[in-house]
């Protein structure tokens, strides 16, 4: 089973040596692994020069902090996407868990921890039943996921009353504040790094370690790559997505707890519209939004582009309405590219 | 034996439709290169080859499913540009795919009618229209189906009609057919050639594919060879030979290019018996260590059918599978690859990860053997993939570069690596040498040999004829998912696994 390591190597270099080749690849490995951090400092560039705010430290600090939550929940949808699904449900669940772990702290004057578990365990479970759904009941990832959504932010608003928690009155009667540990979390300095930043880059580090070095990440790219060959060689197709969704959840519950601690507060409406941003920071990334190819590093960078692009608009005072409207069409001019990219290249 | 020259063409008139210098390139794969080709008004011009040779390629060109890289097309003499499948119809050009493209769910006039449904006033459909147009096609083809039928009613033969029926039904200059008999029983085979020798004799030209050479008398005028996407040359059919065509197409005797390894026959491994429910019915044979047990059977005959059943892709109502002598019950790919199976599909795109590496499509069949504390060893991974890239001379040698770059016979080679790698002893090869070049079936059947000597036992399902004899032990014949014939090395022939094939005979073992 032991061969000469070097030899096939030397054989790359001698077939990929043709000129043509060698700039078909240069080219190809800029627009498909540099392309989103290009884009970015290209944009960073711009905002430096436009506006004298953007440079300062404070408003990195910011951006990374906003990034944050993105990031988390583009992590999940990275290994939803890549097994050939998407996740529309994860900023809803994201608030789900947020509002009921919020309301355990106060309301329900629980401990902190116990509400960080209820929080972690709700969306897990949400992430779980959106795989079950959509393996066993056979329906597309995109309705399923659009129906829990929906679902999702409904039992927020029952839970929470409609109201932020702790609302006015819990506060102010009831004494019942948010514990520090959760502000920690989403507004803290550790040796003046902040604190979301790092959780994002652990959820990170966690989504890479799963993609790239368990036998689930590989499952997962053969089933988004291709279901067929993945069943033949004896993958449990449903398990594996089934997993991806959990994982998913999961993560979207970890980036309410980062939101809840920034905000100081948690609501059944929060993060509304992030999923899409979730999505474009995957495809940012260079993830192919149909399955099978992509890494967490370039949905970091993703999310970044995303933070930047917010904060760009927010600082050139362009007005909420037409951020949305801008935010928009960015999402579907990446994914027409994107698409492009991949027929000229890998065709 | 007659010398076989060129036939200049020169008793015909100026060609209808003239190639010249056709190039097509895929990922991995010089598809054709430089093929020229004349069609003159009324003839049946066969274009003959091995599976991958360039035929299918060089139709779908003619017929606007796929643009060229390079050359030129001339029709009337005129250089032309086909655009589309429905420009080459507006050009007159018209297409029987290989592949059935009929809508299951719509009725049989439904789908002769589709693209062109005839509408009265606003645009309302005309369904008493679409009715008799299809009942007049059908008979004209001398076919007896029901147009109110749905397709999923049809068996497959009956739909391959169908499937002519609609491009007859076009009222074409030029008819394409792509391999049209690959599922026709034996009467309406004479029945398609009839229909194809009256279409001439009204001057519609007609192109017709093939891998038997059998036909070729039958229904052509002219014949053209193509070899791993080069043109041989074009003959009149009343000159040529069929020694000479075989030596065109596969370009060495075929005892060299399958020879036969010596192996001795041990053990049964997989037996099967009365396995049943779904296409087949009562299915029943042995496969022992070192055998090679051939499957032949025409399209729809439950080749596939039987493969999945046993693989746990399907499940099967009836009868029992023993493994090793052991009764087991396959539900599940998981539990087949668990006992020893492998299987490799017919659609090799079915059985890869196209966008991933090599090492990581060798092992994911085996991939539990690879994860040491919970993690990936990559390191043992790309060793194991290293050991059967050299093993099996998959070319070019480079680990890290993705499959859908890799020429059909390479690709084929890292499905076959696959199962090599998890230790497959029963194996279940369903058309393996389906569009891979000459070199590279030669190559994948010397694997298999050795794969048999090692002990495994093989079970090839194939509709290759010349193939399944050359490296069968014995060959079972199925046709609408029964038995109808085992056969030994020494008593197999190409008539009779035909006959077992096509006509239903009783009594037989």
């Amino acid at each position: 089973m032991r061969g000469d390591r070097s030899a096939p190597d030397v054989a790359v270099e001698r077939i990929e040596a043709r000129p043509s080749r060698v700039a078909e690849t240069v080219l190809q490995t800029v627009l498909v692994r540099g392309g989103p951090i290009l884009a970015l400092l290209v944009l960073a560039a711009y905002l430096s020069v436009a506006t004298p705010y953007f440079l300062t430290a404070g408003n990195l600090t910011n951006i990374l902090q906003q990034s944050a939550v993105t990031a988390i929940l583009a992590v999940g949808q990275t290994i939803v996407i890549i097994g050939a699904g998407i996740d529309l449900s994860v900023a809803a669940v994201l608030a789900l868990s947020a509002s009921l772990a919020a309301v355990t702290m106060t309301q329900w004057a629980q401990s902190v921890w116990l509400g960080i578990l209820l929080g972690l365990l709700v969306g897990t479970l949400v992430g779980f039943l959106n795989g079950v759904i959509i393996t066993k009941g056979r329906i597309p990832d995109f309705i399923s996921t659009l129906g829990m959504m929906s679902a999702a932010r409904g039992v927020a608003l029952i839970i929470t009353g409609g109201l932020p928690v702790p609302s006015h009155l819990t506060a102010t009667v009831l004494r019942a504040y948010l514990p520090p540990q959760v502000i920690w979390l989403g507004s803290g300095m550790i040796f003046g790094v902040p604190v979301a930043p790092l959780v994002a880059l652990m959820v990170a580090i966690a989504g890479w370690v799963i993609l790239q070095h368990t036998a689930l990440g590989r499952a997962t790219y053969a089933v988004g790559g291709n279901r067929e060959a993945a069943r033949v060689s004896g993958i449990d197709v449903d398990r594996i997505k089934i997993a991806g969704y959990t994982i998913a959840g999961l993560m979207a519950a970890i980036g309410g707890l980062v939101l809840t601690g920034r905000l100081n507060s948690a609501n059944a409406l929060m993060a509304e519209g992030v999923e899409l941003q979730s999505i474009a920071a995957v495809v940012l990334g260079g993830t192919n939004l149909f399955g099978g190819e992509g890494n967490v590093g370039g949905t970091i960078v993703g999310a970044l582009l995303m933070g930047v692009l917010g904060n760009g608009l927010n600082l050139l005072n362009v007005s909420a309405f037409w951020q949305r409207v801008i935010m928009g069409t960015v999402i579907i001019l990446v994914v027409v590219a994107d698409q492009w990219r991949r027929r000229r290249f890998a065709a | 034996m007659e010398v076989i020259r060129p036939s200049s063409g020169a008793a015909h008139a100026a060609p209808l439709l003239r190639l010249a210098g056709i190039q097509k390139r895929f990922p991995g794969v010089h598809a054709l290169d430089g093929v020229d080709l004349d069609l003159h008004p009324g003839e049946v011009h066969v274009l003959l080859g091995e599976n991958g040779a360039g035929k299918s390629t060089l139709l779908r060109i003619i017929g606007g499913v796929l643009p060229r890289d390079a050359g030129a097309i001339y029709l009337d003499g005129q250089p032309i540009e086909i655009r589309s499948v429905h420009h080459a119809r507006r050009l007159g050009i018209g297409m029987v795919h290989q592949e059935l493209s009929l809508v299951p769910s719509l009725t049989v006039a439904e789908n002769i009618a589709l693209g062109m449904w005839p509408t009265l006033r606003w645009y309302l459909v005309d369904w008493l229209a679409i009715e008799r147009q299809a009942r007049w096609v059908l008979d004209n083809l001398g076919v007896k189906i029901n147009p109110r039928l749905r397709i999923n009613q049809l068996a497959v033969a009956e739909q391959q009609l169908v499937e002519i029926a609609r491009v007859l039904s076009l009222r074409v200059r030029i008819l394409l057919l792509d391999e049209p008999t690959s599922a026709l029983p034996e009467q309406e085979r004479e029945h398609l050639f009839a229909v194809l020798h009256a279409m001439r004799d009204r001057g519609v030209s007609i192109i017709y594919t093939s891998h038997r050479l059998g036909e070729i008398h039958r229904v052509g005028d002219r014949v053209t060879v193509l070899r791993d996407g080069r043109k041989m040359g074009t003959w009149l059919v009343a000159e040529t030979d069929e020694d000479v065509l075989v030596r065109m197409m596969v370009g060495r005797e075929l005892r060299e290019l399958f020879p036969k390894l010596k192996v001795a026959i041990g053990p049964p491994l997989l037996e099967v018996s009365d396995l049943g429910g779904g296409a087949l019915s009562d299915v029943s044979f042995t496969l022992c260590a070192g055998e090679i047990l051939g499957v032949f059977g025409l399209r729809g005959a439950g080749r596939t059918t039987l493969a999945r059943a046993l693989f746990g892709l399907q499940p099967y109502e009836r009868g029992t599978v023993k493994i090793g002598g052991r009764p087991v019950h396959i539900r599940r790919p998981q539990d087949a690859i668990r006992l020893g199976l492998g299987y490799l599909t017919e659609d090799r795109r079915q059985g890869l990860v196209p966008h991933l590496q090599v090492p990581p499509n060798m092992t994911l069949a085996s991939l539990r053997h690879f994860v040491r504390y919970g993690l990936l060893d990559h390191q043992g991974e790309r060793r194991t993939a290293l050991h059967y890239v050299q093993e099996l001379d998959i070319q070019p040698p480079i680990l890290s570069r993705r499959l859908l770059f890799f020429s059909g016979g390479n690709q084929q080679k890292v499905a076959l690596a696959k199962w090599l790698c998890s230790r497959t002893k029963v194996l279940i090869l369903d058309e393996p040498t389906r569009g891979i070049d000459v070199a590279a079936k030669s190559e994948v059947f010397r694997l298999v040999g050795e794969l048999a000597r090692s002990g495994a036992g093989i079970l090839l399902l194939s509709s290759e004829l010349p193939e399944i004899l050359a490296v069968s032990d014995r060959i079972l014949v199925l046709r609408q998912g029964k038995v109808t014939g085992i056969f030994s090395r020494g008593e197999a022939t190409q008539e009779a696994l035909l006959k077992a094939a096509t006509e239903l005979s009783e009594g037989v073992t």
